[in-house]
């Protein structure tokens, strides 16, 4: 068992658990967007930054990654680590302002205002649906390909994937783009009807922008059965 | 190539190499990427051929080898034993130098030329940029073919190898490893030893990686590729060394794929080794297993970051992954793995060989042995310099590196690339060493060093790194990623002139989020390059955002026309420079005019700063002689054609406004004042209207006439000159406003010399140079005589001697300066034309006493300079010599060592509630708007400012004219920023025109020596025709960028005239 601390209490906790894992077993509550039990730990969006070691030597590091380490300082809402989350949150909103999720976060945070110029992106490259395509569904269908602000996911050279197969748990774990399903304007909605099962299908023909790697769209196809 | 099946082997066949000495001459070529770009390839097919045609191969034998590190000079080419360096060959030099071989000569017209001493060095040892250097490892890229691995053992190469194999403990290389104190050469400086020892102490049954980092990717960096091309066997060798240490079992070198020379050295070299029996299976009969294979990267920056290279090895997507677990512990494909920069690699063999003691005494205590610089950019000498750590910024730079290219000052080094950051000028006494550039906010890096000068913007250069990362991020975590897009946002805006203060705050405050929350460290740096500038250069950043101005002239959104930009009046000069290259010289003038009410006299005597920001010299050329061109247009045009237009906004009732003194600042505003309806008057103390103009240039540079035909035509109904009234002895303000005055604008000039503060400074046939200059150009009295002695370096000292030797009582004119020549302040162009006409200078003289006789000057005793250290702008300080004093005998002695305003006219402002500052003896006022303490009262130029240009004044003086025209109306004065953008389209000249640009900057035309000596008639003379077209020709038209013809606005004028006719 490694001992650590975490916000003054110590904790006990098996090895090979990570920091997030020892704080969560507490109850301290840190935010995560690209964190999901049952696939391996990424660090991709950094919300769940923590605080680690002595001032002025500590540094943040992300909870989700990092392992518990034996006599581990950890504080996880220090004024530090709330300064970098709260920009992290109005990056996150002013690249994925529709987002449900990120709005909510925002207001947990009281993060009110964004002073980036605005964009209108469906995706944070969490990479929630590249690690659930390969790991859970052991599809591979989907990954990252490109880097910088070139990085984007998809089937490889965008052609249809044979090894999907359209099971929809990208769509499912999704953290920015909830409100395809809901969407308040018909005419931008994105599909997503096959993560509820309820089409409000579009006849859209690509949905390379959309972020949805499914071909045929499993919704369409359901509707036709119905039909 | 045998295999070697013992160590004996190997001693007796690297005592048959060494022994056998080869006894010709060898012409080292160096042939590196940088060599082959520039030539080197066809200098080794040139010299073969001459070899093989006059049968000298039994004399004179090639090599081939990697980069010497001079790469400004290549080709280049290098003579054993002799040593002699021939830079920048040409094919044809070769005959002639392998002639000379034979004759044992040097051809002494191919030879260096030190910049600074104009004298020519043959040998490589003896040229300053090698001289400094401590270069040990850079000087066996000399020695070495690196395709011949006997000559690498020719030069004690594996014979570290040897050394360890003998010795049999692997636990003591360590130990020595440690004990050099050999740090990471890759940036974070990491003692190697000590991850040595780390990756030996884990358990090794599976295997263990050790990886030599040659991913390069920095911007202007390139030290290890020129050890791969040059040396490759040294890097082989270093990481044997660390495998039989460390008990690894296989090598990687990651080599990146855009270095193809390297990677096909690396390639024979590595063959070789194992054909040798240095890699394999049973080195040498040790039982000792250990081989290298070679990845090629396919070009992602942040695969030099361990944990992505790591990755990248494996085959999976170049980006990083948490640490811990450590590479040393879970590397490749699981298996501990130590990672080291080639650099680190290349050293281990040197400590090995020399021992762990004698590698230590190079360097500094917790940095020891050297360090690889590529110095580039705005220096002299670029290439690279290999120095040991603990060397300062400025013995690199100034010393090594010779210092600036052109005239303009180095402001700052960045160093570490994109992950580092700049270090201004004035810390460069700053030692380089991990520790001491991580206080000051940068990094070592991998050791790339770049030099920035004046036409550097600070903005300009984050925004060239931050557009470099945002592309070269992994992308996988979410601040670094969207960070360093948005930082390059931000920046974006501010050269544009679009951001606001809030937009700083938020860059900053993003800069230290993405620092922190960054998983790898490129992110973790990422925000250096802004936050390093931010530290030293946030004036830079609030000018761009504030007074949406680029002092260095490179934001194109900010600067529009350079030229237009760096004149204090924004006279658009590429307006009248595209007119001259149309022949139209009547609109070149109006152009001119529009902006300039003293267009004749800037023509002579401006100091042009648009032609030091001029993209033509900026970029490498010469500027174009803007000022020559005034000339030749203000010569050839009749001023009557512009007709000043005054404003329909005009105030017509007439508020009158007072001007103190009838200089440059005080005519230009009663001008533009006149313009806007109010009637002023300007006093003068002087009995003619000029001021400095008149008083203090001399008339071979300015005519009186062009003077007063110029002031003539800016006095107008509006305008009443009162001479021979002085302030404070005939009117105070107070009096001014009683008078009916609605404004005062005090523009009165800079009067008096500064003193030498030497003993016997009053004795009689001593003058400031003012006093000298006045008493000549006011009254027309000669003062001087006999030998004459000038103390001083700028304008006004070479203005005194020559209108010194223009006197017919003086025999002869010296200047002495405590500088060199080439640091003097005045113009160039004035200093050499003084030359021309028989003054002398003597450099590096100071003054120490004058010596008087009976009261009388009789001479002064003065002492030698010699050059010391270096001050914050990069000059040298002048010290003087020990005994060195020597007495000049003189019968006159003029001072001008600097001009401050004159103290009784401080007093009277002061005496009137005007707020001065004593110590620079000047008037304060709001440099936005002008005004002084007392609401109504603006004061400009020289006595604001201390002794000026004329050029700034006039700017002044219009400023004070919007600014007193705001004032009466009662408006804000603060105005908001304006960009200035070339708005007028002028076409360019048509092809089909016979005259053809000119290749070189033109020169000043000057009437002849012996016909000027004597008189006072005008020096400098007018272009002729073609020369001025053949001159603005060479016009970059930066503002082609900013305009377009209007063709469709100019038909709809054709048919509306049409239409009323």
């Amino acid at each position: 068992m490694i001992k650590l601390k975490i916000n003054g209490v110590d904790v006990s906790v098996e090895e090979g658990s990570t920091v997030l894992e020892a704080a969560q077993f507490l109850g301290f509550p840190i935010p995560t967007l690209c964190h999901m039990e049952g696939l391996t730990p990424y660090g991709a969006c950094r919300l769940c930054v923590v605080e680690i070691g002595n001032p002025p030597r500590s540094k943040l590091v992300s909870s989700c990654t990092y392992p518990a380490e034996d006599g581990l300082v950890v504080r996880t809402s220090s004024e530090r680590v709330m300064r970098a989350r709260r920009m992290i949150i109005e990056l996150l909103l002013a690249t994925c302002p529709q987002s449900k999720i990120i709005q909510d976060l925002a207001s947990k945070f009281n993060v009110r205002q964004q002073r980036f110029k605005q964009e209108y992106e469906d995706c944070i490259l969490c990479g929630l649906c590249v690690r659930m395509c390969e790991e859970q569904m052991m599809a591979k269908a989907i990954g990252f390909r490109g880097r910088g602000e070139n990085r984007s996911i998809g089937t490889p050279f965008d052609i249809k994937s044979e090894v999907c197969r359209q099971c929809g748990g990208c769509i499912y774990v999704c953290p920015a783009c909830q409100l395809r399903c809901t969407y308040n304007e018909p005419e931008k909605a994105i599909c997503g009807g096959c993560a509820n099962l309820a089409p409000p299908c579009l006849e859209k023909e690509n949905f390379h922008d959309m972020m949805c790697y499914m071909d045929p769209c499993v919704a369409c196809e359901i509707r036709k059965e119905n039909n | 190539m045998q295999r070697l099946r013992s160590l004996d082997e190997f001693k007796l066949l690297r005592d048959r190499i060494t022994s056998e000495k080869d006894p010709r001459t060898i012409m080292v070529i160096p042939t590196g990427t940088c060599g082959q770009a520039s030539g080197a390839n066809d200098l080794i097919r040139m010299a073969k051929r001459v070899l093989l045609e006059k049968e000298l191969i039994g004399k004179i034998g090639l090599r081939i080898t990697g980069c010497h590190g001079f790469c400004e000079m290549e080709p280049s080419l290098l003579i054993e034993p002799e040593g002699t360096f021939y830079p920048k060959v040409k094919i044809d030099d070769i005959p002639r130098i392998i002639d000379a071989i034979c004759k044992k000569e040097v051809v002494k017209d191919l030879l260096y030329v030190d910049p600074e001493s104009g004298r020519s060095i043959a040998r490589q040892s003896k040229i300053p940029f090698f001289a400094r250097q401590v270069r040990t490892l850079m000087s066996q890229n000399e020695k070495i073919d690196p395709i011949r691995i006997f000559q690498y053992i020719e030069n004690g190469g594996y014979s570290a190898l040897a050394k360890i194999f003998e010795a049999r403990n692997p636990l003591a290389i360590i130990e020595e490893v440690k004990k050099s104190g050999l740090r990471g050469r890759g940036g974070a400086g990491f003692p190697t030893g000590l991850k040595w020892e780390l990756l030996a102490k884990q358990p090794g049954k599976r295997g263990k990686y050790l990886v030599c980092n040659a991913d390069e990717g920095d911007p202007g960096a390139y030290m290890d590729r020129s050890l791969l091309e040059g040396n490759p066997h040294s890097i082989i060798e270093g990481m044997i060394i660390g495998a039989y240490a460390t008990g690894a079992t296989d090598g990687v070198i990651y080599v990146r794929n855009e270095y193809p020379l390297a990677i096909k050295h690396l390639t024979i070299a590595l063959r070789q080794a194992r054909e040798m029996g240095f890699l394999g299976e049973d080195i040498i009969n040790t039982r000792f297993s250990f081989d290298i294979k070679l990845v090629r990267g396919a070009g992602a920056f942040v695969c030099g970051e361990e944990t992505s290279l790591i990755h990248s090895i494996e085959g999976k997507i170049g980006e990083p992954r948490q640490r811990p677990p450590f590479p040393v512990q879970k590397g490749i494909f699981g298996k501990p793995t130590a990672i080291n920069n080639v650099e680190t690699w290349a050293n281990i063999p040197l400590i090995i060989r020399k021992g762990s003691e004698e590698y230590a005494k190079v360097g500094t205590p917790h940095n020891s042995g050297t360090k690889i610089f590529s110095l580039v950019g705005k220096v002299r000498n670029t290439g690279l310099v290999e120095v040991p750590m603990g060397t300062t910024i400025g013995e690199i730079v100034n010393e090594i590196g010779g210092g600036s290219v052109g005239s303009s000052k180095i402001k700052a080094v960045q160093t570490g690339g994109p992950s580092g950051g700049c270090i201004p000028a004035n810390m460069f006494n700053m030692p380089i060493d991990y520790d001491s550039l991580s206080r000051a906010g940068s990094i070592m890096g991998s050791g790339g060093m770049i030099v920035m000068d004046e036409n550097t913007c600070m903005v300009d250069i984050a925004k060239y790194y931050m557009n470099f990362l945002k592309d070269e991020s992994c992308g996988k975590c979410f601040t670094c990623r969207k960070g360093t897009q948005r930082m390059f946002e931000i920046l974006d805006d501010i050269s544009k002139g679009l951001a606001t203060v809030q937009d700083i705050d938020l860059l900053e405050e993003l800069a230290y989020v993405v620092k922190d929350t960054s998983m790898c460290g490129l992110g973790q740096s990422a925000p250096n390059p802004i936050l390093s500038n931010m530290r030293y250069f946030k004036d830079e950043y609030l000018e761009h955002v504030m007074d949406k101005k680029c002092d260095a002239g490179v934001c194109r959104e900010l600067v529009g026309a350079p030229c237009q930009a760096a004149c204090p009046l924004g006279t658009e000069a590429w307006r009248y420079v595209a007119h001259i290259a149309r022949g139209e010289y009547d609109e070149a003038y109006m152009a001119i005019k529009e902006a300039n009410p003293f267009p004749s006299v800037c023509a002579r005597v401006c100091n042009h700063p648009c032609e030091s920001k001029c993209r033509a010299g900026t970029s490498g050329g010469d500027p174009i002689a803007i000022r020559a061109l005034k000339r030749f247009v203000t010569d050839r045009v009749d001023p009557r054609i512009y007709q000043p237009k005054s404003r329909p906004d005009a105030v017509t009732n007439g508020d009158k406004v007072a001007i103190i003194g009838a200089g440059p600042a005080g005519l230009t505003a009663a001008h533009y004042l006149s313009l806007k309806g109010y009637k002023s008057t300007v006093f003068d103390s002087e009995s003619k209207a000029g001021g400095m103009m008149f008083t203090a240039i001399p008339a071979y540079r300015l005519p009186r006439e062009v003077i007063e035909k110029e002031i003539e035509s800016l006095l107008d109904e509006n305008v009443t000159l009162q001479c021979e009234t002085a302030l404070g002895k005939d009117i105070t303000i107070d009096g001014l406003f009683e008078d009916g005055y609605k404004a005062v604008f005090l523009a009165l000039g800079a009067h008096k010399s500064r003193p030498l503060r030497i003993e016997g400074e009053n004795a009689e046939g001593v003058y400031p140079s003012i006093q000298f200059l006045r008493e000549f150009n006011v009254s027309g009295k000669k003062v001087a005589k006999g030998a004459v002695g000038v103390i001083g370096g700028g304008n006004s000292a070479v203005d005194a001697a020559r209108v010194a030797i223009r006197q017919e009582d003086v025999d002869s004119v010296t200047i002495f300066y405590r500088r060199t020549r080439n640091e003097m302040p005045a113009y160039p162009e004035e200093i050499e034309a003084a030359i021309q006409e028989g003054i002398k200078i003597e450099p590096l003289i100071s003054p120490n006493r004058v010596i008087t006789s009976g009261g009388k000057l009789s001479g002064i005793e003065c002492v030698a300079n010699m050059l010391g250290e270096r001050d914050a702008s990069g000059r040298r300080l002048p010290v003087p010599i020990e005994n060195s004093e020597f007495i000049v005998p003189l019968d006159t002695l003029i001072v001008a060592i600097s001009e401050g305003s004159d103290i009784d006219c401080l007093s009277v402002a002061s005496s009137m509630q005007i707020e001065t500052d004593v110590r620079s003896s000047t008037v304060v006022v709001d440099p936005d708007t002008l005004s002084t303490n007392r609401p109504g009262v603006f004061a400009g130029g020289d006595l604001v400012t201390g002794p000026n240009t004329i050029v700034d004044a006039i700017a002044a003086g219009k400023k004070a004219a919007v600014m007193i025209d705001r004032y009466i109306k009662g408006e804000e004065l603060r105005q908001i920023p304006r960009i200035k953008l070339p708005e007028i389209y002028v076409p360019p000249p048509d092809n089909g025109d016979s005259v053809e640009a000119a290749r070189k900057r033109v020169a000043t035309p000057r009437a002849l020596v012996e016909w000027r000596k004597r008189g006072f008639a005008e020096v400098e003379m007018s272009l002729t025709k073609e020369e001025a077209k053949r001159e603005a020709l060479r016009c970059m038209r930066c503002d082609l960028e900013f305009t377009k013809p209007e063709i469709e606005h100019e038909e709809e004028l054709v048919t509306a005239e049409g239409s009323k006719l």
